[in-house]
């Protein structure tokens, strides 16, 4: 007998919500996040975490499964509810893993005045000074055009995950994967925002 | 994307010393190199703020969501409802068992007996059949009223007819008229000269069946001198008085 999915119409109603744009989307988003919210408290009771990493976690999965969705990667092989905990439950499984061997900190990237730090005090001079230049507005709004892969590899990157731990939250293969894919995400940002940087001064 | 390879490897630190002030020396002297390496910061920068702000509202889905939990938290009713659910679950198991355990009263095994036996009557033959027939007849067709007139009626005309006061005790313990049924079946019970005679079994019955207070123990000392007498009905004798 063939698999029948089990989709019920509220999924239905949710997925094609957040394949829409502008504020449906937004709508969409806030409440596939109020859905299964009470995954946090199940988490907290279940593995001691602390509400914080309960919560990070919870909004992992749900930028996880966004992403999956938007880009029609959700096979829709079982309920939404089915799905998502799945991911949370093993974003749960890989805190405590991360926890117990005590790795946690240790890939984190380190914040960007420290990153500076290291740099000769002329070169120093040089990038700040063109850091001031640059339009951060305009690289959140081209972040909307990367396409939604990107953008998620990219919000991961910017939030000091590892690429070990972006391969694990987003289903790469391996750290070597998210670095290229990653790269190339940030390569084709830089272009958009070039361009219409170019744009603007002429 | 080299470049950016290469810059994130100097802001990993994989350089070597060498790599690092030749890195460095690139900076000043390429401004395009130095403007991919400001926006590969600044990126990382404003992509981190749009991060924190998209888990900001996440936040802020999550404390209206407590809000709202809170507000329709169960009642307590609903908070204990497993817990009263599991405790009824678990008084209708140890009723069921003690139902199904425990041993019949004397009532319940007195009504089971009448169920099983008197529901009807074989028809008697003798030398005035035709009227114990009649009234036979009259029993099995429920008309139980008729049923003791004609067996009354027999009895008092011939007062040494045994078998008209066990068939009047009968549908008397059936109409549950048992102060009756109790004065037909001790009468039954003084016959001495029959071979078996159920009169103090069915005396007994009757006390188990009418269950008014000291019925019980009067059931009890006449199925005990059933047993003891070996008298008709002997072997529901002794069962029941293990059960008792």
């Amino acid at each position: 007998m063939p698999f029948q999915p089990t989709q019920n119409s509220f999924d239905r109603d949710l997925i094609n919500n957040l394949l829409q744009d502008g504020i449906v989307r937004k709508k969409a988003e806030d409440q596939l996040f109020s859905q299964y919210a009470y995954f946090i408290e199940q988490a907290m009771q279940k593995y001691s975490f602390q509400e914080d990493e309960a919560f990070n976690v919870y909004a992992d999965t749900v930028m996880a499964a966004i992403t999956k969705i938007t880009n029609r990667s959700f096979e829709e092989r079982s309920s939404l509810k089915t799905w998502i905990y799945q991911i949370f439950h093993n974003k749960c499984v890989d805190l405590v893993r991360k926890r117990t061997t005590n790795k946690n900190s240790v890939n984190r990237s380190m914040a960007i005045p420290d990153m500076l730090l290291q740099m000769a005090d002329t070169a120093k001079s040089v990038i700040q000074e063109l850091m001031e230049k640059a339009d951060k507005d305009l690289v959140a709004q081209k972040l909307k055009e990367v396409g939604e892969n990107c953008r998620q590899l990219l919000l991961r990157w910017a939030e000091g995950l590892s690429d070990k731990e972006i391969a694990i939250s987003m289903e790469y293969k391996t750290a070597d994967v998210v670095k290229t894919s990653r790269l190339r995400c940030l390569e084709k940002l830089r272009q958009l925002y070039k361009k219409d940087k170019t744009n603007s001064i002429g | 994307m080299d470049n950016l390879d290469y810059i994130e490897s100097y802001f990993n630190e994989e350089l070597t010393l060498e790599k690092k002030n030749e890195f460095e020396q690139r900076v000043i002297a390429d401004p395009v190199f130095a403007e991919e390496i400001a926006f590969y910061l600044s990126s990382k920068q404003a992509i981190a703020t749009v991060a924190k702000k998209q888990r900001e509202r996440f936040k802020d889905v999550y404390t209206t969501y407590k809000q709202t939990a809170q507000k329709q938290q169960p009642s307590l009713v609903r908070k204990l409802w497993p817990w009263a659910a599991a405790a009824a679950i678990l008084a209708g198991i140890a009723f069921g068992l003690n139902t199904w355990l425990r041993s019949p009263s004397s009532k319940e095994l007195a009504d089971k007996y009448v169920q099983e036996n008197f529901q009807s009557l074989p028809v008697t033959m003798g030398n005035k059949e035709d009227s114990l027939q009649a009234g036979l007849r009259l029993y099995n067709a429920n008309r139980l009223e008729e049923a003791l007139n004609y067996f009354e009626k027999m009895a008092s005309k011939d007062t040494s007819f045994f078998e008209a006061k066990k068939y009047a005790g009968i549908v008397s313990l059936r109409l549950e008229q048992y102060d009756k049924a109790i004065d037909y079946f001790s009468q039954l019970a003084n016959y001495s000269q029959l071979y078996a005679n159920p009169g103090k079994f069915y005396h007994a019955l009757t006390f188990m069946k009418r269950n008014r207070p000291g019925d019980q123990q009067q059931a009890k000392i006449l199925l005990e001198q059933v047993v003891q007498n070996d008298l008709e009905g002997r072997h529901f004798a002794q069962e029941w008085l293990k059960k008792w």
